[in-house]
């Protein structure tokens, strides 16, 4: 069985969270089955300039085949068309503006799967909200399985990407909340779908001694890991923070990541910037928790590696996944204001025997669910089922609407489609991922 | 700060969990009430709050129900149209020449006997000229309404102007209202708030002077002669006072095993001073009580390390071993 993975931006030195997420599935499955990645020439996100050579190179031993991206993006002209679609009333031409906007735009990969899309069995598309996905999947028809990772942002509620939703073979979740969104926007129920994730490569022999005795950090800490953003909610966690060392003299804030905003100068917060992952461990394992304060989550790995390392989590409850997770594995905490935020905090700090319980629950969830055999065996099951299921005659793909009627400004504001979908975390009664 | 509570670690149920600091954190603000819900409860819910005989709790929904009267517009007139030329019609006028002939004039009164074999011009003269005094009439009277009309439209113009201050005004009182009824329900709410605290401040003190009169109660009881209560008791064959059995229920448990087997240096300090009462040993009445003592008794009250120090010595009573210290002196 030989199978694609079509991805926006691929690579080793690349560790943004749905490209990290395609990297460790395409390894994995690679020890089954025949896997080639096909991807774009781009490594930033924001501007996708052609950084690496098209053509095919190896990358721990898989095949990439690369191809440029025709434009990059313009800053601004995306954000005016995002305001277009996602705040307005506007056209099926709009949405696809924005989508071309936004970019990848890279006509050649789409060009590539239209001649050579049969000689894979099957084609991974992740992040259904990029330009490669929408209209490979379009391309790709029958043999598509779609990773969405899908957030609850306003691009959920453009009309363009239901059609995405329903038009796949299946659809591998990251997450139940995930999937109750996607169901209520895209009516796709009768698509085949698991709640999958991703697993993760934790160190299984973490020092803390060595992270306290490199970084001098002593005494009770947290420790937060990821891009320090205010879209991941750095800002409001500092907020609160400082609000409450003011009763807690002895607590640090140890942050990881590279800084996208300005870090308070502040004596309890540390900035260790970008380090290896050895550190990180190491640096996790030496914490009481983990801090979680992002808004949108399809699945955040960083929370999975806190609870491979036992030790509890503390997210933001205004995130449905986050707040999902925590419920389902009984293993974090999570507020939605500064008093949760200290009382919680304060709670996990202060009750040693519920610290050790919340990350003796965590570790068990993380090996249920999110160990790599797992996650392993979920993707060939799926296949598995794919390869036995008759695909019928049916036309999964529906045609884009004619000139005039594409044209025709029939479309809701973008935003108020998503906020018209369910919200909160969902309880699964499966014992699920 | 932050509160406590047991939790099952073995059996760890995050949604209990939350729902326990959600319920502390409810129970430390009181009522806590976001700004939606002061709004909502300002839009509907007055009456619990506020006296509905003095506010109106459909104040802001009839303001906002109140239309607009919107601008009065003028009436407005087409250009006028040139009035034609008023006409006077007389008997003579129809021999007049147009040219003012005096010839033809007389030559047509001459024929006029001839003219009257056919018809009589007197009714049509006469009517004609009736028709110019009517239009002279009513041309007069369009004069008149145009003026009238022009008049109502420039008072048009000040209502109209009047109106638009009032609308502005009233969209002004409209947000003064608004932000007043919230405000006062806010107000309301911390008032409740408060009162509610205040209450709770008033039974804490209430409890706090009770149990200061208690204490100075014990320190009164302890300052007077105890032999003496202890003959009269005796004598009289009546009950012990209320505080000597305490004093002696504490004893019996300390010499049956009480806690405090060490005696801090404190204790022995006062036990080689002090002579128990129970004892006997020190029948001498205690010196009046000053102040001092007197806070020394609540300080060892207050702390039951001093208090149950020096099992050896079975009297912690205080107030005795700093009499017999003066006394000493």
């Amino acid at each position: 069985m030989k199978v694609a993975v079509v991805v926006q931006r691929y690579g080793a030195e690349l560790n943004g969270g749905a490209e990290l997420h395609a990297r460790y599935v395409a390894e994995h499955l690679a020890r089954h089955v025949d896997v080639e990645v096909l991807t774009t020439c781009a490594t930033d996100y924001i501007t996708w300039e052609n950084k690496l050579a098209p053509g095919v190179e190896m990358v721990h031993g898989i095949p990439v085949r690369r191809f440029p991206v025709s434009r990059v993006r313009d800053v601004d002209d995306f954000g005016r068309r995002s305001e277009v679609v996602f705040d307005e009333r506007h056209s099926i031409a709009s949405e696809l503006a924005w989508l071309r906007s936004e970019g990848p735009t890279s006509p050649k990969l789409v060009s590539y799967l239209r001649r050579h899309g049969t000689a894979y069995d099957y084609c991974i598309f992740f992040s259904y909200r990029y330009y490669h996905a929408f209209h490979g999947i379009r391309v790709a028809g029958s043999r598509a399985l779609l990773v969405p990772t899908a957030e609850r942002d306003p691009v959920l509620g453009l009309r363009i990407f239901q059609d995405s939703f329903r038009a796949v073979r299946a659809v591998m979740y990251n997450s139940f909340e995930e999937r109750a969104l996607i169901n209520a926007v895209a009516d796709n129920e009768q698509i085949p779908g698991v709640v999958v994730g991703i697993g993760s490569e934790v160190n299984a022999q973490p020092e803390p001694s060595r992270f306290r005795q490199t970084s001098g950090i002593d005494g009770p800490t947290v420790v937060y890991v990821g891009r320090i953003d205010e879209n991941k909610g750095c800002r409001e966690l500092f907020e609160y923070f400082q609000r409450y060392t003011r009763v807690s003299r002895a607590l640090t804030l140890v942050l990881i990541g590279k800084a996208i905003i300005s870090i308070p100068d502040h004596p309890q917060i540390r900035h260790l910037g970008f380090v290896s992952d050895q550190e990180k461990f190491d640096a996790m394992a030496a914490a009481d928790a983990l801090i979680m304060p992002s808004y949108y989550e399809s699945l955040s790995m960083v929370t999975l590696e806190a609870w491979a390392l036992g030790r509890p989590v503390l997210a933001n409850g205004r995130c449905d996944v986050l707040c999902g997770q925590c419920t389902r594995s009984n293993a974090g905490l999570y507020y939605e204001s500064y008093e949760e935020f200290a009382e919680t905090l304060h709670t996990i700090l202060s009750n040693q025997p519920l610290r050790e319980a919340l990350g003796r629950n965590g570790r068990t969830y993380f090996n249920t669910h999110y160990t790599w055999p797992v996650i392993e065996q979920k993707y060939l099951d799926m296949l598995d089922r794919l390869e036995h299921e008759d695909t019928g005659n049916r036309k999964r793909t529906t045609a884009l609407p004619g000139w005039f009627a594409r044209r025709r400004r029939d479309q809701p504001p973008a935003r108020h489609v998503v906020d018209q979908l369910p919200s909160g975390p969902a309880v699964s009664t499966l014992g699920g991922a | 700060m932050m509160s406590e509570f047991t939790i099952q670690a073995d059996n760890v149920d995050v949604t209990q969990i939350m729902e326990q600091i959600r319920q502390r954190i409810r129970e430390k603000r009181g009522a806590d009430y976001t700004e939606q819900q002061i709004r909502d409860l300002a839009s509907v819910k007055l009456e619990r709050f506020l006296d509905p005989r003095q506010v109106r709790s459909d104040l802001v929904d009839h303001y906002r129900k109140l239309e607009s009267p919107g601008w009065l517009d003028p009436i407005e007139q087409a250009a006028p149209i040139p009035a034609p030329e008023a006409i006077a019609f007389d008997e003579e006028t129809i021999y007049v020449s147009s040219r003012g002939g005096r010839l033809l004039r007389f030559a047509r009164r001459l024929l006029n006997p001839l003219l009257r074999l056919f018809f009589n011009p007197d009714p049509i003269i006469f009517a004609m000229a009736r028709q110019a005094e009517i239009n002279t009439w009513t041309l007069q009277l369009l004069q008149r309404q145009t003026d009238l009309v022009e008049r109502v439209n420039k008072q048009f113009e000040r209502v109209g102007k009047k109106f638009a201050a009032r609308e502005d005004l009233d969209t002004l009182n409209y947000e003064v209202l608004n932000n007043l009824v919230v405000e006062m329900t806010r107000l309301a709410v911390d008032m409740k708030n408060h009162k509610m605290r205040v209450e709770s401040v008033a039974g804490r003190l209430d409890f706090d002077e009770r149990r200061a009169r208690a204490l100075e109660s014990v320190v009164q009881n302890r300052s007077t002669p105890q032999d003496d209560e202890t003959d009269e008791t005796a004598a009289s064959g009546a009950p012990p006072s209320p505080a000597r059995t305490r004093r002696r229920r504490r004893r019996s448990r300390r010499r049956s095993g009480g806690p405090s087997s060490s005696s801090s240096d404190g204790g022995s300090v006062r036990t080689e001073a002090t002579s128990s009462p129970a004892t006997g040993s020190n029948p001498q009445p205690t010196a009046p009580t000053d102040a001092s003592s007197s806070s020394a008794v609540v300080d060892t009250a207050q702390s039951p390390g001093v208090a149950e120090s020096g099992d050896h010595t079975p009297a912690p009573d205080d107030i005795p071993s700093t009499a017999s210290d003066h006394d000493d002196q």
